[in-house]
């Protein structure tokens, strides 16, 4: 853009942000004490079922390499 | 300029509103909310693949949809589609522009898309019926880089841009369906939501922003970060946003209360956050750094738990499987890596 900055476009982009915070300002609000509860309920629902956090058993393991014994 | 004058009063009137409304609904703290949950423990993940065959920085991967497959782009001016398991490369797919810095897996793995300094995304088809895998479409307007994409299905895709944008693409036509403007820097990093209803942007702004895909009207914005927000990802339940910046932490904004809940910092950590990517319950991020290592955060507590140390250059990209079994990184030493 130049250095020139054209006064109806800076009224336009006000007028555009004045907008959004009017809907912004509109928005519900739940108390973070429920928000954060139910975060937490989801996490601790959900943790059991979560391979990242629990381990995984080699046997269960797609990732793993598993060297099988022969029996000769 | 009366005018301009009154409009920027309001505009901080507005501002100072949104700050008393958040304040009144801080009755507690995430991590207070969270102090009766079991500690997490040390969480140790080990490589378990290494995916070689880039020969220059890899800047982006993305998980399939069938948790084995995933897609890789480098500057090598490769797009690879990886089978993880077996470490075989299905597709190595050649770019028209090396100059590549985001890929994608479409939901049906039929198709995979990227983009960077060309401006463009384009959209490659997997499964075309002679084999050969074939540009399907360019979708070009974006007057800025791509930094990602992501699609909605094998018919849309939604792309961020340097030019501030992001857009929603008809696949079929090439055209712009609709352009969600506001952020007032770069786009850094966009993410879909579970429901598929609307998405998140992260910008040079600062700030992130939550759009509504069909209204094309911006909900929410996020402020807090003091840099660059290159990375963003939505919390498993889709009620939550997590954040990663230059400023080198990375935050966790719950939708519904409108505000950021929790700073994931170290006094150690000075580098900036790239990527990230939460585990499948939400209660671990994994967040790649600048400084080459993966550090593991409890999300609920903001304590870290873990650090993948395996790269010998920058983590670039990250990625979590839809099933949940295994993270993949891709860093600037042309590697990625299985861990779990």
């Amino acid at each position: 853009m130049s250095g020139k900055v054209c006064s109806s476009n800076s009224v336009m982009q006000a007028r555009r942000t004045v907008d959004q915070l009017r809907v912004e300002a509109n928005t519900d609000r739940i108390k973070i004490s429920i928000a954060a509860a139910q975060l937490v309920q989801y996490c601790q629902e959900h943790s059991r079922s979560d391979p990242l956090l629990t381990g995984i058993a080699t046997s269960s393991n797609p990732f793993k390499d598993k060297k099988t014994c022969v029996l000769l | 300029m009366g005018e301009m004058e009154e409009l920027r009063k309001e505009a901080e009137n507005l501002k100072d509103q949104i700050t008393e409304a958040r304040k009144v609904v801080q009755d507690a703290t995430l991590p207070e909310v969270a102090a009766g949950t079991a500690v997490v423990g040390r969480v140790q993940l080990k490589t378990r693949k290494t995916l070689r065959g880039h020969l220059a920085k890899i800047y982006a991967m993305h998980w399939g949809a069938d948790t084995k497959l995933c897609v890789s782009a480098s500057q090598d001016g490769k797009l690879i589609v990886w089978d993880t398991l077996t470490t075989n490369k299905v597709n190595a797919i050649p770019l028209k522009s090396s100059w590549v810095m985001t890929c994608a897996y479409a939901p049906s793995g039929n198709l995979v898309a990227c983009g960077g300094l060309d401006n463009m995304c384009s959209i490659y088809n997997l499964k075309g019926k002679d084999g050969n895998v074939k540009v399907m479409r360019e979708l070009a307007a974006h007057t800025g880089y791509l930094s990602c994409c992501r699609f909605l299905s094998d018919s849309e895709i939604i792309t961020s841009s340097g030019d501030c944008t992001c857009v929603l693409w008809d696949i079929e036509t090439g055209t712009q369906k609709t352009i969600f403007a506001g952020h007032m820097g770069d786009c850094m990093s966009l993410a879909v939501s579970p429901d598929f209803k609307t998405f998140i942007s992260g910008a040079c702004d600062f700030t992130a922003k939550l759009w509504d895909i069909r209204e094309a009207t911006c909900r929410q914005t996020f402020s807090g970060h003091e840099s660059d927000i290159n990375a963003i990802g939505f919390f498993p339940n889709g009620n939550a946003v997590i954040t990663g910046s230059d400023d080198a932490t990375c935050k966790l904004y719950d939708l519904r209360a409108d505000q950021e809940l929790i700073t994931y910092q170290d006094s150690s950590i000075m580098c900036g956050v790239t990527s990230l990517a939460p585990s499948l319950s939400g209660r671990l991020l994994l967040a790649g750094y600048d400084d080459f290592n993966v550090n593991i955060w409890d999300t609920l507590k903001g304590e870290r738990v873990g650090v993948l140390a395996g790269h010998d250059n920058r983590v670039s990209c990250i990625g979590v499987s839809s099933d949940g079994m295994a993270c993949c990184t891709g860093s600037w030493d042309s590697f990625l890596k299985i861990w779990n």
